[in-house]
């Protein structure tokens, strides 16, 4: 008898499956310890404070906390989007709009207070929604490749907000291209000063709840994920083709607008230009690293977070600059998807 | 120069880098790889090529340096979507952020600058048959008067055509997009073909990139400013076929070059006039979807 009945310990399974993913961020850790050594005078300096920064005042811990909240939950709408194979790379610019749509909103609706907060985050979430679903629609309609069209339609959303922030909605009042401040009631009350962390967390904390809830624990997501896995086979088991090529693309732009809104209301308190730069492709990395598990998405966030901040504090205290973050980020992403590396500490399945 | 001819002359140089960009990634579509890194690919190729121009005054080893660490980058890409099975959309976005990353990184770190670092000493780039330009209408600015980046982007082109249709490589290449299983069953290795395509789309792209910063003589940060995404387009827009990828990227260069004469007239923002190739882009996808879905519909 050459079969042998392997026990299925998850425990075992999930330590077994991590094993890539060490490796992963292990590589571009040494990536980035050889590019310090490359480029720094005090490689010493660079390193300690890349590694530590976050982590030596309550202040940067914080923020570093802060940094990640944008990114869970972008995360979230990308892992629900990207399960169902719906691949909106547009995030930059969905989260850029629904940002300006929240503050706009916001300011007008100043005499309601609170509940015009609430009110302008919906408005946002339903704009950048629907600017994300227009790529779904085409898809639907006429078979264009979201992927592109979602891209395309993202970066011209860029240029439109920028133009719009530094010239319609432009505040004189300040040095910086940005809009009016919101009024003091919309903003969101800090948990941990000195630093920037706000209330917002509470948010991504229970949106992982509810995406994870969505998407392993209803009847939609089930047909969700089937049509990610296998369009053909869902389509001929009855799932509402239109639904989950429109929905997730939805859902995905409007949590996107809720990342944007909420860094906003919570942290720079008023739309300011190329604030959200990055964030949308970062969130989109830790959708990747996560594999589109809900709650994977927190601690991939925070290590997308963590790299980040020690990369400013490297640039604080030393002599490199921030885009140092960028290769390390980049070495992520390179090798993340490789399902070589995925199946690293598992074993070989016999065929 | 009038109207007319000015906006053709500019269209063509437009065009330039478009063409050769999309040139290189036609090799790896044609292998059945979405080659999303072409952008990260020309800014690295637009970075060294100009960096090291500066450093040894030779146009030929700067390229070479140039296309060199381009295709080094592109042997990256291909090695882990080969090898250790990645998936080919994630790692070419890895190359192009992993280009923007490095290039500011090395530009901080060699000049002491993250945003535009000129060199003034570099010299113009020469210009071909420059007395043709106005003496011909229409073909003059189409064909005359151009540096040597535009002769070369339609030799390569037309290179390209030989070997691609013309040659039991270029017979191969395509059959791996079209059914890999194909050349395993005589015996080759569809990897190895995407491996090489990967290869020479790193070179062209970064030669489309050299042209991008050396006709500058500077480097600027995001220098390709989605270029090698519109490159992508001109590949679908074009069909896949070398012909087609002509027409499309001239189609592009006169766009922008009507939307720069535009900004000049009417005074629109500049933040309006850069979203127009995007917007021009994604309204030539959705009418190309829309033809290709009432075609296969007949089908």
């Amino acid at each position: 008898m050459n079969k042998k009945i392997e026990c299925y310990n998850p425990v075992i399974y999930m330590l077994r499956s991590m094993v890539g993913l060490i490796f992963i961020v292990f590589v571009s850790l040494v990536a980035l310890v050889g590019f310090s050594y490359y480029l720094s005078e005090t490689p010493d300096k660079t390193i300690y404070y890349f590694f530590n920064g976050p982590f030596l005042s309550l202040y940067d811990f914080g923020n570093m906390i802060n940094m990640a909240v944008p990114l869970i939950i972008g995360g979230l709408g990308i892992s629900l989007a990207f399960r169902s194979g719906s691949m909106n790379i547009g995030g930059e610019g969905q989260l850029y709009f629904g940002a300006l749509i929240a503050t706009l909103t916001v300011i007008a609706l100043e005499p309601l207070g609170r509940a015009g907060a609430v009110i302008a985050i919906f408005v946002a979430m339903m704009s950048s929604g629907i600017l994300a679903g227009i790529s779904g629609v085409l898809r639907y309609r006429w078979n264009t490749n979201v992927l592109i069209t979602s891209f395309l339609i993202s970066n011209a959303v860029v240029l439109i907000v920028n133009y719009l922030i530094t010239g319609p909605f432009d505040d004189p009042l300040t040095n910086l291209f940005s809009t009016q401040p919101i009024p003091e009631t919309a903003e969101l009350s800090y948990i941990l000063p000195p630093s920037n962390l706000n209330t917002s967390l509470i948010v991504a904390v229970a949106a992982v709840f509810i995406i994870h809830a969505l998407m392993y624990r209803s009847r939609t997501g089930f047909e969700l994920r089937m049509y990610g896995d296998n369009p053909r086979f869902a389509k001929y088991a009855g799932v509402n083709v239109m639904y989950y090529q429109i929905m997730p693309m939805f859902v995905s732009g409007a949590m996107y607008a809720l990342a944007g809104s909420l860094s906003i209301f919570g942290t720079y308190h008023a739309t300011i230009k190329d604030f959200s730069s990055g964030m949308g492709w970062n969130a989109l990395a830790v959708a990747l690293i996560a594999r589109y598990r809900p709650f994977a998405v927190i601690p991939a966030a925070l290590f997308f977070a963590y790299i980040e901040s020690g990369a400013r504090s490297a640039m604080l205290y030393s002599d490199v600059t921030f885009e140092l973050s960028s290769i390390v980020q980049a070495t992520v992403f390179f090798l993340v998807s490789s399902v070589t590396l995925q199946r690293l500490g598992l074993k070989k399945r016999r065929i | 120069m009038d109207t007319v001819s000015s906006l053709i002359f500019s269209a063509v140089t437009i065009m330039t880098p478009l063409l050769l960009a999309a040139t290189g990634g036609l090799y790896t579509e044609l292998t059945g790889m979405l080659n999303i890194g072409i952008e990260g690919l020309m800014l690295l190729g637009a970075f060294s090529s100009v960096v090291s121009l500066h450093f040894t005054h030779n146009i030929v080893l700067a390229i070479l340096i140039g296309t060199g660490s381009s295709m080094l980058l592109a042997a990256v890409i291909a090695s882990i979507t080969l090898y250790l099975k990645a998936n080919v959309f994630i790692t070419g976005l890895a190359a192009n952020l992993f280009a923007s990353g490095i290039t500011t990184v090395l530009s901080f770190h060699i000049f002491a600058n993250k945003g535009v670092v000129t060199f003034p000493e570099l010299p113009q780039m020469p210009v071909l048959f420059e007395r043709g330009t106005e003496a011909v209408p229409v073909l003059g600015p189409l064909l005359f008067g151009h540096t040597f980046f535009t002769y070369l982007s339609f030799i390569l082109l037309f290179l390209s055509y030989v070997v691609l249709y013309r040659t039991p490589f270029g017979f191969r290449l395509r059959a791996t997009g079209l059914y890999p299983k194909s050349l395993i069953s005589v015996g080759l290795s569809p990897k190895r073909y995407q491996f090489i395509a990967f290869l020479i789309s790193g070179f062209f792209s970064a030669v489309a990139g050299a042209m991008l910063s050396v006709n500058l003589g500077a480097f600027v940060p995001n220098i390709t400013a989605g270029k090698g995404w519109v490159a992508l387009v001109v590949i679908f827009l074009g069909q896949k076929r070398p012909v087609g990828l002509l027409i499309a990227s001239f189609i592009f260069g006169i766009s922008e070059a009507f939307s720069n004469y535009a900004q000049g007239i009417w005074h629109i923002p500049s933040d309006f006039i850069l979203a127009i190739p995007y917007i021009f882009t994604l309204v030539a996808i959705v009418f190309y979807s829309i033809y290709d879905y009432n075609r296969q519909k007949v089908e």
